[in-house]
């Protein structure tokens, strides 16, 4: 007598009330009297706000007309996208020549295929890319951008951004490929001649030169016409503006906050000085100081570029709150890891650099993209003191006797951009925060 | 309001500081100007008829000729024109502070800016009034029965103010709905919740084109305020005021003397003797002003005369406003208007 079953009984399937739509329903939105009601009431009210939303917007919406006067005749209640349409280049370049987009297309391609090795674990060699993305594509992007006459030092910022570049989208397919670092495979394809490391630097060091010659030769042969910063506006100078400010955001106030915890009293009453004076004005008025009172103190005649000014004014502004961001981070770091750091024999700069910071910034990651995003929906106040940034070509819109009167379609699309962008780098911090978070074993 | 009051005082500090010091400068404006081989021209936020950008993302208008004018006469070439679209909150510190050589907005000239900012208003070139726009089914025909009516206004304007005192005056009781931006003012309005709308006439009759149905709504004829719009220039250099005072003048004389871009070529030949010393054939009215004797010949060439620029951007043309002329103040002093240029010899 054997009552023992040999084999496993398979799993039944889960109740009805645990699978089905209905089942669902019913423990989610059905659960009691008072959560019914809720349900139903709150479905009528989404149900309201869509119709109307999908009536005017998609339903009565003219996506095809030469005007508004046009989008009327043919739907006097729904939306006239065609207007967003017509604008669309103005929205996204601003009033860059209409021939010579292309440049600016190529700037921002030129910046992601830069960045895009960053992500991908097999290739070595990332501090170099960032390095020299920080350092020479800006000189690359200003030329693409601005074109025009170009000065020898703008020329060589130029060709070293050409020769990094070459060298990076190398090291990557390399990396990608054989999971080695560009100048190790250069060593091993060559054999045993050049085993030792002071000939193969030499080696690298000489094939960088005649690289770098030769997109020197390359670049004089580039003829781009000015196009000036006037001309720049659309998502593009929201974008250069906020890049800018993001790029510069970080490191500008991780030495404000390093300095502000600092022991040395000037350089502590500097940094805090600094940071509560921008802390406690608004941007729009350092923008209007940085725009319009600013050139009163400068010799009379000389004139300063309005954009640099803008952007200068947006860097120091978010300096000073990331600063106070970072120090924060700072904060959460018990005295033990200071102390941890000193007995191991690291100074300063070591103990800060490899055990406070890196712990500090990952705690405050929330917080640093939380100000990144604010930088990027802050820059739109540009538009208050005349440059013609998204917000500003947004609402031109109305002003054109074509479209006049066009304003919550345009508005409602520049929205749309704005969540798009600001979801995507929150996804983002989201997705860096669970990834380092796994290196944490406490 | 503050934030206005805050940087007129600023203008009017800075104009003082800088009128006293462009008089000590070598350097005259035009020198600055014909070395910098660019007009930098001051125009408003984007506005219709007056500056706008198009979807070509070009700057085109009444305010922007008016620029262009000046370009033409200067360099020959109209496309010498840097523009800066300024809030109205900043433009007369943007000039008075040296950014802009010459202030092209719908500014109007009251006697408080025009002495204590630092700044020379040239004579009007286009006369503006604040009107009430109602709809035709209210059989509203006069704005004295807007009796305890509701009126739409942008807040923070001078049409505010005026609404207030034609109120007070004729004991209208009217009750104002502010306004921050005036598309949603218009749209307020056009919902049915005022009873009717009030702003420059020129600004009404462009909005109301954006209305579904712009023939349901009527202009009344009373004219609340009186709105003298004209180019400003820094105080201190009457050599640049006058440049662009005549060069302004020029295209008033044109059409007085029915020369314009068409037939500019042919009436170099005229035999008339104001054609000929406006268009540089004889005399020398260049002298006085700095520029070659092709100056106003090139204005009219390349911009054209006074009625045409007005047909274009605010008259009946294609892409204009549709503010009848005939009969209003901007018509020529020979139709009843007041637009009038002193004689050119």
């Amino acid at each position: 007598m054997a009552f023992v079953k040999k084999e496993i009984t398979p799993a039944r399937p889960a109740p009805l009330s645990e699978r089905s739509v209905i089942g669902w329903m019913h423990k989610h939105l059905f659960s009691s009297f008072y959560n019914s009601i809720l349900t139903i009431v709150t479905m009528y009210i989404i149900y309201i706000t869509t119709k109307g939303l999908w009536v005017w917007g998609i339903a009565d919406a003219v996506w095809i007309a030469e005007s508004r006067r046009e989008c009327f005749d043919i739907s006097i209640d729904g939306a006239c996208w065609a207007g967003v349409i017509a604008w669309m280049d103005n929205i996204f370049y601003g009033r860059y020549p209409k021939d010579e987009l292309w440049r600016v297309n190529v700037g921002i391609l030129l910046l992601i295929v830069w960045m895009l090795p960053l992500w991908l674990p097999r290739v070595k060699g990332k501090i170099f890319i960032a390095i020299t993305l920080i350092s020479f594509y800006p000189f690359l992007a200003n030329y693409i951008f601005l074109g025009g006459e170009s000065s020898f030092f703008s020329q060589f910022m130029v060709s070293a951004a050409i020769v990094s570049f070459v060298v990076i989208m190398l090291n990557a397919i390399i990396g990608v490929i054989q999971g080695q670092s560009i100048s190790t495979f250069i060593a091993t394809r060559l054999g045993s001649s050049l085993k030792s490391e002071k000939s193969q630097r030499n080696l690298n060091i000489a094939l960088l030169i005649m690289a770098f010659i030769i997109a020197f030769l390359w670049q004089q042969s580039w003829v781009l016409g000015e196009v000036p910063w006037t001309k720049w506006g659309g998502l593009f100078l929201t974008l250069v503006i906020s890049g800018i400010g993001i790029a510069t955001a970080l490191p500008s106030g991780i030495i404000l906050a390093l300095g502000r915890r600092s022991k040395l009293p000037v350089i502590k009453v500097l940094s805090t000085t600094f940071i509560e004076v921008f802390r406690s004005v608004p941007l729009i008025t350092v923008l209007f100081m940085a725009t319009t009172m600013f050139p009163l103190f400068l010799p009379e005649g000389f004139v300063l570029n309005k954009l640099a000014q803008v952007i200068i004014a947006v860097c120091l502004f978010n300096a000073a709150y990331m600063a106070e961001t970072v120090r924060g981070g700072l904060q959460t770091i018990p005295k033990g890891q200071y102390e941890g750091a000193h007995t191991i024999g690291l100074g300063y700069w070591g103990t800060m650099g490899l055990i406070v910071m890196p712990q500090a910034l990952k705690n405050m990651i929330p917080n640093i993209v939380g100000n990144f995003i604010s930088i990027l929906k802050g820059t739109t106040l540009v538009s208050i003191i005349g440059l013609f940034d998204i917000l500003g070509m947004l609402s031109s819109v109305s002003r054109d006797l074509s479209w006049i009167g066009l304003h919550k379609e345009p508005l409602l699309f520049g929205a749309m951009i704005f969540f798009i962008l600001c979801a995507l780098m929150s996804k983002y911090s989201r997705h860096l925060e669970a990834k380092l978070s796994t290196n944490r074993k406490t | 309001m503050k934030l206005t009051t805050f940087f007129t005082s600023v203008a009017a500090v800075t104009g003082i500081l800088v009128g006293g010091m462009t008089t000590a400068s070598a350097e005259s404006t035009l020198e600055i100007v014909k070395k910098r081989d660019h007009l930098r021209c001051q125009i408003g936020k984007p506005s219709p008829g007056f500056y706008t950008i198009d979807a070509k993302g070009d700057w085109d208008g009444f305010y922007v000729a008016n620029c262009q004018a000046i370009a033409a006469a200067i360099f020959g070439d109209k496309s010498k024109v840097k523009y800066q679209s300024v809030g109205s909150q900043v433009r007369f510190t943007a000039l008075a502070n040296g950014e802009s050589d010459l202030l092209s907005q719908s500014a109007t000239m009251t006697m408080s800016r025009d002495s204590q900012l630092g700044l020379d208003f040239l004579q009007t070139n286009f006369y503006d009034g604040q009107g009430f726009m109602v709809r035709k089914d209210s059989g509203i025909t006069s704005a004295l029965q807007l009796k305890g009516a509701k009126v739409c206004v942008k807040t923070g304007s001078t049409s505010e103010l005026n609404l207030a005192d034609f109120s007070r005056k004729h004991n209208l009781k009217i009750s104002a709905v502010t306004f921050e931006d005036f598309n949603v003012r218009d749209e307020t309005y056009v919902k049915g919740g005022c009873d009717a709308l009030t702003n420059d006439k020129s600004s009404l009759a462009a909005n109301s084109a954006a209305f579904p149905k712009p023939k349901d709504h009527l202009i009344l004829p009373e004219t609340l305020s009186k709105e003298p719009l004209g180019l400003v220039v820094r105080q201190g250099d009457s050599d640049w005021a006058n440049l662009v005072r005549w060069s302004l003048n020029a295209m008033v004389n044109a059409e007085e003397l029915g020369v314009n871009s068409q037939n500019v070529d042919e009436m170099r030949k005229s035999d008339n003797p104001s054609i000929r010393r406006l268009l540089g054939v004889e005399g020398n009215l260049h002298d006085g002003i700095g520029l070659d004797k092709d100056w106003a010949y090139n204005i009219i060439k390349q911009i054209g005369n006074y009625g045409e620029n007005y047909e274009r951007y605010l008259g009946n043309g294609d892409k204009a406003l549709g503010i009848t002329r005939a009969g209003t103040l901007n018509a020529l002093w020979t139709n009843g208007g007041l637009l009038y240029s002193p004689p050119m010899r």
